[in-house]
């Protein structure tokens, strides 16, 4: 499966995030990258906390669950425990069977959403992170070099876009800038070659990064 | 029902006489004979036109290699622009004449068996049979693209050998290696580059070649295989990519038992190795045929990444991947010139020439210090897709550091080249 790259938006101090930011990368990708519009993506990651009848019973349950459901493997759903750096796939209907056994009830759920666009090898998809308020939380990028699925064989061109990126953007001088989401796969167990596993642990990382930055 | 132009004649003399208006129909029988005849007529003009122009650059040469002959030449050359003139003044008539009845567009074929007759079946493989069932008979029918593609090639060398007499007969016919018949080239170009100066002039043969190449490129994979094998191989690629992950290491159990590792090759096996596969483990994978089974003469390359499986991913198959392709294009320059130089190290110098491209991804531009960069022309972000395939020719038999170690290649497979920084075309 070729490698992905997430990378979200760290607006700067004190400023505020406007959706405006997309608008000006999605018009960076199309007219300075020349990149053709391919469709809408969208991936969801829920914190699921356990349903505790006593207080007391919670020993040593995990507080906290992530899920998340790809865009690119509708029928897969991939769960996530931080605090163990454990990953599991499973079925999609691995949701409505959550929702049947309330052992742990989603809690907050982060949609990210967007456009993607092709540029010749890459895969560029562009989209904002909004939770079910509807409020934006954040900005972000996932890049997908279709030609290689190994992570190191391929880091050098990833890392390349990334200061092409970052060159393009910065001639729109906006209040801020991308970063990388860095990922220890090694912790999770994963392998050089890249898998929706891969993405899911990407996505998991984002999320502790934009909640860091919002807060600040 | 269509109506041919076409004025009957019983025997079919060499010029036909011009289309009439007369409405004769001509009975199917009639019609169908008269159409092959005419397509074998036009086969003949376009060998004749080809012979021509074979003349015509043999004319050139000479002019050029011997200037006082001018005048000689000049008239070869008036001589034989006019009978190729000809040629196509009558194959355009011919050409005029086979569309009147029909042979030339499709309606012959949609009107179906008319008439209950059995029309001439022009085979996948390129050959016209009376009828279809013919090939059949002959056990042909179930012929695999390979097989089909054999055929067609032996087709042409046939019609080759037919038409052009004079010419010896080049690998084509020839069975593994030995030398070959570059007489035609010889003829023409002396002048031009010849690269046997180095001590080890001697002709190798595959096995000797994949074994030389197996000691020198530590991370990548070499396998040979009969032409057939290849693409089951192929197919197998595509079934496993869809799974994933795929571990690299585990390929090596997907590997048809007949295959042959060149390091164990045994010389009955090599005389049909026919598929030679490159693999860079998670960066490349290229595949070089050969054109004789068993010969050390490649006909053609092509790049693909490793993830790619399908019936496609053969020598003339093209990756889904742009960075592929251009690397492809690349090749098939690269193959042609070290055809063009010396026939008998081209495959040796064509398959160190692929090792070069281990550094695909991680190799910046010899000339810009980049890695990715956006071509301009193309649109599209590549990494430094060119890797310098010229030699340095000497004719200095003299040179005393020519090391056995850098005898064949004086090519600079240290360098890499963005499409847009690249000096050649």
């Amino acid at each position: 499966m070729p490698v992905k790259w997430l990378m979200h938006w760290q607006p700067n101090q004190g400023v505020t995030l406007t959706t405006q930011i997309l608008t000006e990368a999605c018009q960076c990708v199309e007219s300075q990258l020349g990149g053709a519009k391919d469709g809408r993506w969208k991936t969801a990651l829920t914190y699921y906390r356990p349903a505790l009848r006593e207080a007391s019973a919670s020993g040593d349950l995990p507080r906290e669950l992530l899920g998340v459901a790809l865009h690119d493997q509708l029928g897969s759903y991939y769960f996530l425990l931080r605090a163990h750096r454990l990953i599991l796939q499973a079925d999609s209907s691995m949701q409505a069977l959550m929702d049947k056994l309330q052992s742990y009830k989603p809690r907050v759920v982060l949609n990210f959403e967007g456009f993607q666009y092709r540029l010749g090898d890459f895969q560029v998809r562009v989209g904002k992170c909004v939770p079910s308020s509807e409020v934006l939380r954040g900005i972000m990028m996932e890049v997908e070099y279709l030609p290689l699925s190994s992570i190191e064989k391929s880091r050098q061109i990833l890392e390349d876009f990334f200061d092409i990126w970052q060159d393009t953007v910065k001639k729109r001088s906006l209040p801020g800038h991308f970063i990388l989401v860095e990922p220890n796969f090694a912790d999770y167990g994963l392998q050089d070659h890249y898998t929706p596993q891969h993405t899911a642990v990407q996505y998991a990382t984002c999320m502790t990064q934009l909640m860091a930055a919002v807060r600040n | 029902m269509q109506q041919p132009h076409v004025a009957v004649s019983g025997a079919t003399p060499p010029q036909d006489p011009p289309d009439s208006s007369g409405a004769t129909t001509e009975a199917p029988p009639k019609q169908v004979a008269l159409a092959m005849d005419r397509l074998a007529r036009a086969a003949r003009l376009i060998a004749d036109i080809r012979l021509g122009a074979d003349h015509l650059l043999e004319a050139l040469f000479l002019a050029t290699n011997t200037p006082h002959h001018s005048n000689k030449t000049i008239e070869l050359i008036r001589k034989e622009e006019a009978s190729m003139r000809q040629h196509f003044q009558d194959l355009r008539a011919l050409g005029k004449q086979l569309e009147d009845s029909g042979v030339l567009n499709g309606s012959l074929k949609s009107r179906g068996n008319s008439w209950g007759l059995h029309m001439p079946l022009v085979c996948p493989d390129g050959a016209v049979v009376a009828y279809a069932w013919k090939r059949q008979l002959a056990g042909q029918a179930g012929a695999s693209a390979v097989d089909r593609t054999r055929l067609a090639l032996k087709a042409f060398t046939d019609q080759k050998r037919r038409f052009f007499p004079h010419l010896e007969d080049e690998p084509f016919g020839h069975s593994h290696d030995g030398e070959f018949g570059v007489a035609k080239k010889q003829r023409t170009s002396q002048g031009l580059v010849t690269s046997h100066i180095e001590e080890l002039n001697e002709v190798k043969t595959l096995s000797d070649i994949l074994t030389d190449l197996e000691n020198k490129v530590p991370n990548m994979k070499i396998f040979t295989y009969q032409r057939l094998d290849w693409l089951k191989r192929a197919s197998l690629l595509s079934s496993s990519a869809n799974e994933n992950p795929v571990d690299p290491s585990k390929e090596q159990s997907m590997h048809n038992p007949n295959k042959l590792r060149s390091g164990s090759v045994n010389a009955v096996a090599v005389d049909k190795v026919a598929v030679i596969e490159l693999l860079v483990p998670s960066v490349f994978r290229a595949v070089v045929s050969l054109h004789s089974a068993g010969s050390i003469n490649p006909d053609a390359v092509a790049f693909f990444s490793p993830d790619e499986g399908g019936n496609y991913v053969h020598s003339r198959g093209l990756s889904v991947h742009y960075i592929f392709r251009r690397v492809t294009e690349h090749a098939d320059k690269a193959l042609q010139y070290f055809l063009s130089v010396d026939a008998n190290t081209s495959l040796s110098l064509l398959l160190h020439w692929i090792y070069s491209y281990q550094t695909l991804f991680t190799k910046v531009c010899s000339k810009c210090g980049h890695l990715l960069m956006m071509d301009k022309s193309l649109a599209l972000l590549l990494p430094p897709v060119r890797r310098p395939y010229r030699q340095t020719c000497t004719t200095n038999f003299n040179q005393s550091q020519l090391t056995p170690s850098a005898k064949v290649q004086n090519v600079d497979l240290n360098s890499a080249y963005h499409i847009g920084c690249s000096d050649e075309v």
